[in-house]
């Protein structure tokens, strides 16, 4: 099979999810797969994503297409330059297969907020995919490509990869170069990786990773060995901190989770019960970090430069706000006015200046267990399955709490990944693992037993 | 209410955002709800003086200044909805204008 | 009542990188719109900051000639406004952690002499581009090749008391920063920018008063005229029973008025957060102490050694120590052998009028040198020296030979001098007798005619034994 042949193929299976109606691709062509595929097979040497199709996540600048980030406001913007990670997975023998839907800007938990439409749960179109990186899920779970990029700020890749069925990995914070990546939460971001399997997770994150002096926060670490095939949990501490199982935890995922711990138990893993005794206060702090950052990324975005105009400009003022107020979406909008409302004059003290002081209590959670002997901690991906589309579009804070397990790694910038982990009502349930920071490859030798121990895809028994 | 119509209107106006007049008391709720919902964070306690503090980050690498100028791939006319001259050309500034 | 002023300067310095503060864009100036631009100075999406060392060092080399704490941690804010020419949104600067606080700068002040101005802080910030009002009706175009110049803010405290002396402290500031070049200082090109922070209280009030900010004024003159526009403004004021508010104003040179911007009420919420773009800034003491080792000696303590080892006047020392050039071309001349205040006349006249016209000396240190002790030997008149300095340059051959060919020695042989001064009062009987009558002044009339007669070539030095040893008969 030449490189032509994979794009070929590539080429039909998204037409197939475009016929299909997920709404998960927007742009990409047969010509520009075929562009890929001759570059790829001219090249002297294959490199360690030969061949494969990697779609792409439309808040990832690439320089062949455009980069809309869901956003009315990029419509026909085409970057100048390409993100460090398309450059990598490119120079890693991969094809750009196409970039995916998101939520606007990656804000949101159900790619509901695209200005391009909503996307499509694979198995139950009437749910979402979960979000922001829906798009990307959706294409992987449908086995249009074997593993796509995403981008995690609380959960936009390991929330998504729950709901469809699939691995997202987010590595440690600064592990991958953000340049190129449109920014929501800066301290938050993190270019994430889908998976049909965690292998392929694992193969694109470390083509993708490592330093680059364009990113400040990138840091300058060497990449690991692949994780070795583990056939036993022996000497593993695994931690299940209790604050993720609650009362009204999804009774499916519930039992679904209480089944793979019994399963590391017989695997030879010591599993613990740890406190992280400042979860509940993940979802609030989160609330205040990235929004704050938010509205700061997204002042660029005035009309002056790139993108479209919107509304009458008669002066500058009319510019910018008929340019903001109209081309932003309803939840960005939102996500900018609490963002500049925790930071205005009179009220950063209270909400920002607090939300770094308890950020960094989270952070300590996760070190003083990490300090304890625990090796890896377990956890449900999500409080519930995938939820209907329109369920929580009204409320944005119910939709802020479809990322309760899920951010507190963002807030802390340890790495965690969610993989399969059975179904319940037909709907795929993702488990959680975290590790300390920089520590994937233990992470990934993990999920690659238990992948190889479960059936992520088989009824979870009650 | 910790967040009234008034204050949604000074917030998008700090944030150059047009709020259209009948999308505002929807808006103000949903701010409202937010605001609320993040403002539990101030029943957790400051941490004592001596409690470690989160490891500091590693400090930022600089940059040598060499002057490596990268191209823009296109003219300059492809960044902007306006362009006369090779400059960015914007609405007068209006309320912001020195004169 | 009596008004007493409060004036603080802010003062935005270039710092002299070859790249931008936060790119690799060259910061040259004058080239076409939107030329020297990239994706991160043009704010596009996805792209970052990577902050240049040469700034970071400039700016360090600044505050520690300024006397400042260079902090070993400091960090990068963003500071949010909407503007045109604002590519972000957001400019980078330095807010709650500067590079730098503490320090001051000694300056001459017209009605307090010497005194100390405290320097508030020193911070690193990203310049903005520049917004064109009056080229197109209705319309603003931005350039955006300034945008991210590297820039230095300098806050004095508000300790200043007059116009003058607002002057007074940027000329020295100015004086301190071309010294250890860090910035080339130019008003012109924009690269030296000043805002007037001006507040009146009560003569003798310890509470200030509600000041008002004139913004980027363009000379050192301007600044002071506006402080002066803007203290009588205020001063009226407060003289008719009113208050003053706060207000950012523009300075119009051509009617001498302040003129209050339109702002909007929001603008001043800039809404600051530490850039979680930009790790924090660590300075180890280590790279401090080199980048204090390697400032040349200030301004102060080398006009306060140019008194002490060479013996100038105050004032003499300030001017030949004006520019560090300048002052080490002085010691290189006094080095050659000159005699220190006579070389510092010449280094302040002659050498001064050529270094201002091309920023250059023409004439070596050695060659002056020569040429003073020419002067001091007689070998040429103070007149004919400085024909001779004229001619001097690189190719010209030495002092002498220039001197020679111009026929500028003096004739020093007495059988010469001894032949013109008879000739001269042979031809001027009258006037000898009227010197003899106890006129004496006329000898100065004879001198001249001496110096005539051997057309500027006798010594007049040694013209004036020999007219007065024959005029007494002797
Ligand atoms: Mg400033
Ligand atoms: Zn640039």
């Amino acid at each position: 099979m030449t490189a032509v042949t994979a794009a070929r193929a590539t080429g039909q299976a998204l037409e197939r999810a475009e016929a299909a109606g997920l709404n998960a691709t927007l742009a990409w062509s047969n010509t520009a797969l075929e562009a890929e595929a001759a570059r790829v097979d001219s090249m002297p040497v294959p490199g360690p994503l030969h061949r494969l199709p990697v779609a792409i996540k439309d808040n990832i600048c690439t320089a062949e297409q455009p980069t809309t980030c869901g956003s009315k406001l990029l419509e026909g913007y085409h970057s100048p330059y390409s993100a460090t990670v398309v450059d990598r997975l490119r120079a890693a023998g991969a094809m750009v297969a196409c970039k995916t839907n998101l939520d606007e800007f990656g804000m949101g938990s159900s790619t509901e907020h695209s200005a391009f439409g909503r996307v499509k749960h694979p198995l139950a179109p009437e749910r979402v995919p979960g979000g922001s990186s829906g798009g990307s899920a959706v294409l992987v779970a449908v086995g249009a490509v074997p593993m796509a990029l995403g981008s995690d700020t609380g959960g936009s890749v390991r929330q998504p990869a729950a709901f469809c069925g699939v691995v997202g990995v987010k590595p440690t914070y600064g592990r991958v170069s953000r340049y190129g990546l449109v920014a929501f939460g800066s301290s938050l971001d993190c270019v994430s990786v889908f998976g049909k399997t965690v292998s392929d997770a694992e193969s694109l994150l470390w083509a993708v990773a490592g330093h680059d002096w364009r990113d400040a926060t990138s840091v300058d670490r060497p990449i690991p060995d692949r994780a070795p095939a583990r056939t036993t949990l022996e000497g593993v501490t695994i931690g299940v901190p209790v604050e993720y199982f609650p009362a009204d935890l999804d009774a499916g995922i519930g039992a679904g989770c209480q089944a793979v711990i019994a399963r590391m138990r017989e695997l030879g893993a010591r599993v613990v019960q740890v406190l992280l005794p400042h979860t509940r206060y993940a979802v609030p702090t989160y609330y205040i970090v990235a929004p704050a950052e938010a509205a700061s990324n997204l002042a660029r975005f005035d009309g002056g430069r790139y993108g479209a105009r919107r509304g009458p400009h008669a002066d500058i003022a009319a510019l910018y706000q008929g340019t903001r107020g109209h081309g932003f979406g309803a939840e960005v909008r939102r996500r900018i006015l609490t963002g500049t409302y925790v930071l205005s004059a009179g009220y950063a003290e209270a909400y920002y200046v607090k939300a770094q002081s308890v950020r960094a209590r989270i952070a300590a959670d996760f070190t003083a267990v990490f300090a304890g002997g625990v090796d890896c901690l377990f956890t449900p991906t999500t409080p519930t399955p995938a939820f209907a589309a329109g369920d929580k579009i009204q409320d944005p804070v119910a939709m802020y709490l479809a990322d309760i397990f899920v951010c507190p790694a963002s807030l802390a910038g340890i790495p965690a990944l969610s993989l399969p982990i059975g179904r319940t009502k037909g709907l795929p349930i993702g488990g959680q693992l975290m590790a300390p920071m920089f520590e994937e490859a233990s992470m990934l030798g993990i999920a690659k037993l238990l992948e190889r121990s479960l059936d992520g895809s088989a009824e979870v028994v009650r | 209410m910790s967040v009234s119509a008034e204050a949604v209107l000074r917030l998008a106006q700090l944030a150059e955002l047009a709020v259209a007049d009948a999308e505002l008391p929807a808006l103000t709720a949903q701010l409202d709800r937010i605001v609320t919902f993040v403002a539990q964070l101030a029943t957790v306690p400051n941490p004592s003086e001596h409690a470690a503090g989160p490891p500091e980050p590693a400090p930022v690498a600089l940059r040598p200044d060499v002057v490596r100028p990268a191209g823009l791939a296109r003219d300059i006319s492809a960044f902007a909805p306006e362009v006369v001259d090779g400059f960015f050309v914007v609405p007068r500034l209006g309320a912001m204008d020195g004169s | 009542m009596s008004w007493e002023m409060v004036i603080g300067l802010e003062v935005h310095l270039q710092l002299g990188t070859r790249s931008k503060m936060f790119c690799g864009c060259p910061t040259t100036f004058g080239n076409p719109p939107n030329t020297n631009v990239c994706p991160v100075c043009l704010g596009l999406p996805g792209t970052l900051p990577v902050p240049n060392e040469s700034a970071v060092r400039l700016g360090t080399r600044a505050a520690l000639a300024l006397g400042c704490t260079v902090h070993r941690r400091s960090r990068f804010a963003r500071k949010h406004y909407f503007y045109p020419d604002l590519p972000k949104g957001y400019q980078i600067t330095q807010y709650d952690r500067p590079l730098a606080t503490g320090g001051a700068v000694v300056i001459d002040s017209p009605e307090r002499g010497a005194i100390e101005i405290p320097i508030d802080r020193l911070h690193l910030e990203e310049d903005a581009g520049k917004s064109l009002h009056d080229r197109l009706p209705g319309k603003t175009l931005v350039d955006l090749n300034r945008a991210g110049v590297p820039l230095a803010e300098i806050v004095s405290a508000p300790v200043l008391r007059s116009p003058a002396e607002a002057r007074a402290y940027l000329t020295a500031l100015k004086q301190l920063l071309t010294w250890i070049e860090v910035s080339e200082c130019s008003m012109e090109k924009g690269s030296l920018r000043v805002d007037a922070n001006i507040s009146l209280r009560p003569l003798g009030a310890a509470r200030l008063g509600t000041r008002t900010e004139i913004k980027n004024l363009n000379s050192f003159s301007n600044v002071e005229r506006a402080l002066v526009a803007e203290s009588a403004r205020q001063q009226a004021i407060l003289d008719g029973g009113g208050a003053v508010t706060q207000v950012s104003l523009t300075f119009n040179a051509d009617t001498g008025q302040v003129r209050a911007m339109r702002e909007k009420e929001a603008s001043r919420d800039y809404r600051y957060f530490p850039d979680p773009d930009l790790p924090p800034l660590l300075l180890d003491e280590a790279w401090v102490a080199a980048c204090r080792a390697e400032l040349p000696e200030l301004p102060a303590a080398r006009r306060a050694r140019l008194i002490s080892e060479f013996g100038l006047s105050p004032y003499d020392a300030g001017v030949v120590n004006g520019e560090r050039r300048v002052a080490d071309y002085f010691e290189a001349v006094v080095g050659a052998g000159a005699d220190p205040k006579t070389a510092a006349n010449w280094v302040s006249g002659e050498a001064m009028i050529g270094f201002n016209a091309t920023g250059t000396f023409a004439v070596s240190a050695a060659q002056l040198a020569q040429l003073i002790g020419m002067v001091r030997d007689g070998v040429v008149s103070h007149q004919a020296a400085r024909q001779v300095y004229a001619e001097l340059g690189p190719a010209a051959g030495e002092p002498r030979q220039v001197a020679e060919r111009l026929g500028l020695l003096q004739i020093r042989d007495t059988v010469a001098l001894e032949r013109w001064v008879t000739e001269v009062l042979g031809a001027h009987p009258a006037e000898v007798e009227r010197f003899r009558g106890g006129e004496t002044k006329l000898l100065g009339f004879f001198t001249g005619q001496v110096m005539k007669r051997s057309q500027g070539q006798a010594d007049p030095q040694r013209i004036q034994p020999i007219l007065v040893a024959k005029l007494r008969g002797e």
